[in-house]
């Protein structure tokens, strides 16, 4: 598992620092500190965060908002973000409301604030409410990622780097070539969200990454996978083999 | 010869008038008897009653209208017909309309009872328009009745008549023998003016014939007696025919005698006219005077009228006017209660305000001051180098700070709240973490005090609210709690659904609680506390204030639940559906 890379955008660095703190001890990775527009968006395209923090107000003008707006024009390269702002200016909340999808934090917030206000975000962002907060689920599945939400904090699995998946009950075992852990969802979300050229069922149980396919034996109803992970392919979902890249 | 027919002329004008008179003074009363004998069967019918007696009182226009109406109704017997169109007949001749009442008196039958006056009428109608043929057809079809059979016709009338066919068709020796019989008859009743003109008529018979022997004594017979009648028509007559036969016999003086009387006659008949002309005038005159009298009167009315509107006008106008006056009086008086009302509720609002002011500003001087000697007293000991001390005075310090801000803080969400310039957004969001987040501050506060806190609300517990007034309220309860409570306390924070569309969110405290009246009052609306039982621990009562506002801005609902040094339990009632009726 991953740490989740933060962008913070604020001017003032004792409250930044402040941030900064307490996001490390949750195991977030800073990928940087912007105080300006310019910095923001220079750090923004650079560093390709995983949430940015916004606090609306850079040196007196609401920068923040044009921020949000201006990353928002490039549908694809928008990232989930969540404002920070000292005044409950209706004005100025009106305006950043329009900057979907939005969520936002007044100051002085303590750590569980702005923790909860970044898995908000992170929901918002990809749709998949109520994940978080419930006791039913804790991961939030991206085209890339997998958001789960370890302890307090959340974690990220680069979905590149699964082998497979096993179903059991409610739970889900996500095995990659480092390490293997257990996730809170259900089949069916899994398989609505996750890419259908990328990951195929092979069993009630057991969903594969076909990259990882290396040998399909079907005398033994056997998938060998890499790292010599071995996974059942039923009859039902035979048909998989056509999908599987072949060696002519 | 030239002078004869100018007295034939005369003659013929004569003769006319003889023959209507016959007719109306002999037949009428018997006639109008049998009219009305015979025709009352028919009186059932509307319209030939209203005719009959309409005939009956000679109103000959409205009998036609009548008869007109009666012979369009479908139903009518052969009778009433000829009923019908007798009367009309009978109207057209008093009426001189001859050719209509031929017509009328055509159509009748022969079985009518009242057929021989039909053809006495047509025979005098051809009379009437020189068609002595005719005439002299239709009387002597009438003539050989015996008086019983001819319904009230004078024979002698019929016979006179006869005469006069005669003598226009200058069948002179038949005209003499019936113009004589007439004369016998009218002899024996004594009937000077029909005499008078019958005389008339035998003797311009034989004047006619050139027998001025015979014709002669009858001029002078009807000269003499027309002297004892007083109408001065027929003596103005016969006293011309006197003078021209007189002159015709060269008799000048005794004709010129007679042409004098003649002129005399005219001449009163003329000044009869003249008198008649000058009552006319006198009678146009009064009528003109008696109309300018009516149009002096007419227009003093006109003016009176004039006035009388005027007046009304001018009354309702004034009417109208006393009303709107009345009406935006009372307006006035009505918006100056308002304004009375309304400067009385800023009055007391304001003179709240200043109290809140004096308060707060007493509260955080006392916060600061507390500081400041705490400060001095930081210093001697960081001199004196006593780290222990150091320790409990900035925990002291954090404590206040941590009051004064609290206070700060309720401060400025009171002012925003007042303006309404805050963001506010009732959105669906999950208790729990609300109340974790909140209690995160306190938790070191908690610590110190030896505070059990207790999270107990279910992570499924969802309200409609918004966030930032919710994190609000619970800051202001929690601190209330903990502020109340004593050490080694408990304070546990739970919800409750008693109501399907509201959850209660509970905190509960084992402190000193409070007594009902202070409960009571704290529920009030806008009142502050301004008395302090407990210098130390009662503050402004502005939390509770700003509390109770934010829950009703968030549609929901506050109550206390509190037994005095046993705890108390603040209980807030969020709606689960959304205020707009969305989910």
């Amino acid at each position: 598992m991953d740490t989740i890379n933060v962008l913070i955008i604020e001017d003032t660095p004792s409250e930044s620092d402040a941030l900064v703190k307490v996001l490390k001890a949750h195991h977030y990775s800073i990928l940087g500190v912007a105080t300006n527009f310019k910095d923001a968006l220079e750090l923004f395209y650079s560093t390709k965060p995983d949430i940015v923090i916004v606090d609306i107000f850079l040196n007196g003008s609401p920068d923040g908002i044009y921020f949000a707006e201006t990353i928002n024009i490039v549908p694809n390269a928008v990232k989930p973000f969540v404002f920070l702002t000292s005044s409950t200016d209706r004005q100025i909340f009106e305006r950043a409301k329009l900057t979907q999808p939005f969520s936002y934090l007044l100051k002085p917030f303590n750590e569980l604030e702005i923790l909860y206000a970044m898995e908000m975000a992170i929901e918002k962002f990809y749709a998949q409410t109520d994940v978080f907060l419930g006791d039913e689920e804790d991961t939030v599945i991206s085209d890339d990622y997998l958001f789960i939400k370890k302890g307090k904090a959340l974690k990220k699995v680069n979905l590149d780097e699964i082998i497979y998946i096993e179903v059991e009950e409610k739970y889900c075992n996500i095995i990659t070539e480092k390490e293997k852990f257990v996730i809170l969802i259900s089949l069916t979300k899994m398989l609505k969200l996750l890419d259908e050229q990328m990951f195929c069922r092979t069993h009630r149980n057991y969903i594969v990454n076909t990259e990882k396919i290396q040998e399909i034996i079907p005398a033994d109803n056997l998938i060998i996978l890499s790292g010599n992970h071995k996974v059942t392919l039923s009859d039902t979902y035979k048909n998989i083999i056509k999908k599987v890249r072949t060696l002519k | 010869m030239r002078v004869k027919t100018s007295f034939l002329a005369l003659a013929f004008f004569f003769m006319i008038p003889a023959i209507l008179y016959a007719q109306q003074h002999t037949e009428t009363t018997y006639f109008d008897d049998q009219i009305k004998k015979m025709s009352d069967p028919y009186k059932d019918e509307f319209a030939f009653a209203k005719a009959q007696s309409f005939f009956l009182q000679k109103e000959w226009d409205s009998t036609l209208v009548y008869t007109t109406q009666q012979l369009s109704t479908p139903s009518n017997t052969k009778e009433l017909e000829d009923f019908c169109h007798f009367f009309r007949g009978y109207s057209f001749k008093q009426k001189k309309i001859f050719k209509e009442a031929k017509e009328e008196f055509s159509v009748i039958s022969k079985d009518f009872s009242f057929y021989k006056h039909t053809q006495l009428n047509l025979g005098t109608i051809a009379l009437e328009q020189n068609e002595y043929k005719k005439a002299l057809d239709y009387f002597k079809k009438i003539e050989n009745y015996s008086p019983s059979e001819l319904q009230g016709i004078e024979k002698n009338n019929i016979e006179e008549n006869i005469g006069l066919c005669y003598m226009y068709l200058g069948e002179f020796d038949q005209a003499e023998t019936y113009l004589k019989k007439t004369i016998q008859f009218q002899e024996q009743k004594k009937d000077t003016i029909s005499l008078i003109g019958t005389y008339g008529n035998i003797a311009n018979l034989y004047y006619e014939q050139y027998k001025d022997e015979l014709a002669i004594p009858f001029f002078q017979k009807a000269y003499d007696l027309s002297k004892k009648v007083k109408d001065v028509e027929l003596k103005t007559t016969t006293a011309l025919n006197m003078a021209v036969v007189e002159e015709n016999r060269k008799k000048y003086p005794l004709s010129l005698t007679y042409r004098k009387e003649y002129e005399q006659w005219k001449d009163s008949l003329n000044d009869q006219n003249k008198i008649y002309e000058v009552a006319q005038l006198e009678k146009q005159f009064a009528v003109k005077q008696k109309q300018k009298e009516v149009s002096l009167l007419q227009a003093e009315n006109e003016i009176k009228v004039a006035e009388r509107n005027g007046l009304l006008y001018s009354s309702i106008v004034l009417l109208i006017l006393l009303g709107t006056g009345i009406y935006f009086y009372k307006e006035k008086i009505k918006s100056n209660k308002i304004i009375v009302a309304q400067k009385e509720t800023l009055d007391e609002l304001n003179a709240t305000k200043d109290k809140l002011f004096s308060i707060v500003s007493h509260d955080l001087r006392s916060s600061v001051h507390a500081l400041k000697t705490s400060h001095t007293t930081l210093i001697d000991t960081v001199a004196a180098k006593d780290l222990k001390k150091i320790d409990t005075v900035l925990h002291t310090n954090s404590a206040i700070v941590n009051g004064a801000y609290n206070l700060l803080d309720n401060l400025l969400n009171w002012a925003l709240l007042q303006t309404k310039q805050s963001y506010f957004e009732i959105a669906e969001m999950r208790l729990y973490f609300i109340v974790e987040q909140v209690a995160h501050n306190y938790q070191a506060l908690m610590l110190e005090k030896q505070i059990y806190f207790e999270n107990k609300v279910s992570k499924s517990d969802k309200v409609f609210a918004d966030q930032e007034s919710i994190k609000i309220i619970l800051r202001n309860l929690i601190d209330n709690a903990i502020k109340f409570s004593n050490t080694d306390g408990k304070i546990k924070i739970y919800t409750q659904h008693k109501d399907l569309s509201y959850c209660d969110l509970i905190v509960e405290d084992t402190g000193m609680g409070m007594k009902d009246s202070t409960r009571v009052e704290l529920l009030k609306d806008s009142v502050l506390l301004s008395k302090k039982e407990n210098e130390d621990i009662i503050g402004t009562g502005l939390g509770m204030q700003l509390c109770k506002s934010m829950i009703k801005k968030n549609h929901g609902k506050f109550s206390i639940e509190s037994e005095l040094g046993k705890g108390t339990k603040m209980i807030v009632s969020l709606s689960k559906t959304s205020p707009n009726g969305y989910n």
